[in-house]
């Protein structure tokens, strides 16, 4: 499907504007979970993991618009799943290694960026070198879409464990791999990640896309995945916890729905409660 | 007393029913919001001057969206299996999954209508009230049977996955299957329905698609009519079949090199499928032959 003109997607923000918000928010969101956690030996902060998550769905959610509006229709979920596997696969890696070669675990993360980057930067180069697809920005947004991905699964997976362990010598401690990796929970935090970074511009993919309203169905989209984390998180954390994670989703989710409601009623041609289609007249 | 092996073989044929009803509810929930292959055609119909009154939605891919219903229900059914009934929790999980598919679907019918502004395409809000509600319909009941399957087949047989993985899996599966084979029923069939069948499409038709209904314009819900009566079961028997024939070769053989048999079961069925394929490919090809000209006898350009 080309349903889309060809070009670079316009939009107030610039894309290294979006970056900043996506790589420091998602950074500042895991890293205050996971510390403001430790020192009041509680787990009530988790929810600062789900609001990096957002900021950085975001930001690769501004990166799917950038490349597929070279006039990638169908390709807009296929593009995003790749970068989201290598995502996962880098979070995982850098979460795993604090552990495997015993250093502290805030590293992680950091790790985990870097790496999904570097594979991130192969595929594109990949893509448009082998696979001719010549697009002029795909290496910059398949390192931002994989860079992205990774820090959305990381926070969603400290949303959830409240940690950044991933394994632990002592059995009773709640690590990722407990929490997270065993119960399945990953399963909703791969896809739910995905969906943040690929669902918004697929869903107001068309000429007359603009960039305000695409990121806040990514803002609108993160807190209900947001939400359900919390959720998960009832059988990790216990109530107060969730119920922080759950209401603070919600309320996002409330807050920039109405905002996109507004913006599509402000975009669309017009917003009607029923009636016919347009005559050839109004059509001229 | 009763034979282990037919307790066993009830089970994987209740796995069978259950993808078969949830195969057919998933390709159903497709056809209501124009999602997959049908969509580029609905997309494409309000910039080519066809207005239109049929909701368009995509959500990034039929597989990764229907693998996030069926993941987020099951996460949600697996926090309620500590405290609740199997039963309720299994219904509460696909609720919660159903309320998401709706949210889903709003924003991207909506999203997209706002995007083509400049082709003079309305955004009719009985349309979003009025189909919203059938999506969820069927996607919970597509979801309910998915995420049982699952949990019989994380429980009862044994499989080491936890139950959020399976529905990933499982819900990624009926997504594709209902992408790749009702959904040509509604996008080659239904939307072309005044061109001769079998015709193929001319470039000149992208976008004129029948937008009239027996009474009145049409709408997601004269498709799902139509779809029901071939696109939704085939699906549904594809999905069925697949969960099947999967879980009776894994559980048929029992004793020593019992999974050596199942695989070499897998590969004959595989390649019994591939050849039935190329027969209904062949005899597809003689009935209708290539594309005809219109002085030939074929449709007109």
């Amino acid at each position: 499907m080309s349903a889309v003109e060809g070009g670079p997607a316009g939009g107030g923000i610039s894309a290294t504007n979006v970056a900043i918000l996506g790589i420091v928010g998602g950074l500042v969101g895991i890293y205050l979970a996971s510390i403001l956690n430790d020192i009041t030996a509680t787990t009530y902060f988790s929810f600062f993991g789900g609001i990096g998550a957002i900021l950085a769905g975001v930001w690769g959610a501004d990166a799917v618009r950038r490349v597929c509006s070279y006039g990638l229709g169908t390709g807009v979920p296929s593009i995003g799943m790749v970068a989201l596997g290598m995502g996962i696969v880098a979070a995982i890696f850098g979460l795993a290694l604090c552990y495997v070669i015993n250093i502290p675990v805030v590293l992680g993360p950091i790790i985990a960026f870097i790496v999904a980057a570097i594979i991130g930067l192969i595929m594109g180069t990949m893509a448009n070198k082998i696979l001719n697809m010549n697009i002029p920005i795909m290496e910059r947004c398949m390192v931002e879409i994989a860079g992205a991905g990774c820090l959305v699964m990381i926070a969603l997976c400290v949303t959830i464990s409240g940690t950044l362990v991933f394994e632990s010598h002592v059995a009773t401690d709640i690590t990722i791999l407990t929490s997270v990796v065993q119960t399945g929970f990953i399963a909703l935090i791969f896809i739910g990640g995905a969906m943040i970074i690929l669902h918004p511009f697929n869903a107001c993919l068309g000429p007359d896309e603009s960039q305000d309203r695409t990121l806040y169905v990514g803002v609108e989209k993160g807190g209900i995945i947001m939400a359900l984390s919390g959720v998960a998180s009832l059988m990790v954390l216990g109530v107060i916890p969730a119920a922080l994670t759950i209401v603070i989703g919600l309320l996002i989710w409330i807050v920039y729905f109405t905002k996109f409601i507004n913006l599509t009623k402000r975009d669309a041609h017009k917003v009607i409660g029923t009636g016919l289609l347009p005559t050839e007249e109004e059509l001229q | 007393m009763t034979d282990p092996i037919i307790i066993d073989m009830g089970i994987v044929a209740l796995t069978g029913a259950l993808a078969t009803i949830g195969g057919a509810a998933e390709d159903l929930e497709s056809d209501v919001g124009s999602q997959s292959n049908p969509n580029s055609q609905v997309q494409l119909a309000a910039q080519m001057d066809f207005p239109h009154r049929i909701f368009n939605k995509a959500i990034s891919g039929e597989p990764p969206a229907y693998g996030l219903w069926c993941a987020s229900s099951a996460v949600v059914a697996a926090v309620l299996l500590e405290s609740m009934s199997v039963f309720f929790a299994l219904a509460i999980g696909s609720l919660v999954g159903a309320i998401l598919l709706g949210m889903f679907s709003v924003t991207a019918h909506m999203g997209r209508t706002a995007s083509q502004s400049r082709f003079k395409q309305p955004l009719y809000m009985d349309m979003v009230i009025g189909h919203v509600p059938a999506i969820m319909a069927h996607g919970y009941v597509a979801v309910f049977c998915i995420i049982s399957f699952s949990y019989i087949m994380n429980t009862i047989m044994g499989h080491p996955f936890p139950l959020p993985l399976l529905a990933l899996f499982w819900g990624v599966t009926a997504g594709a299957i209902g992408s790749s084979t009702g959904d040509v029923h509604y996008g080659a069939e239904r939307e072309f329905q005044n061109q001769p069948f079998g015709c193929g499409l001319n470039a000149s038709f992208s976008g004129n698609i029948v937008r009239k209904g027996e009474v009145g314009l049409r709408n997601g819900m004269d498709n799902v009519w139509a779809c029901a009566k071939f696109g939704g079961p085939v699906t549904g028997l594809a999905l069925g079949l697949t969960v099947f024939l999967d879980n009776w070769r894994s559980t048929i053989f029992t004793g020593d090199n019992a999974e050596w048999f199942a695989i070499i079961a897998g590969l004959i069925i595989v390649v019994v499928l591939i050849l039935l394929n190329r027969i209904v490919e062949l005899n597809g090809r003689k009935a209708y032959g290539p594309y005809k000209d219109e002085e030939e006898g074929g449709a007109t350009a």
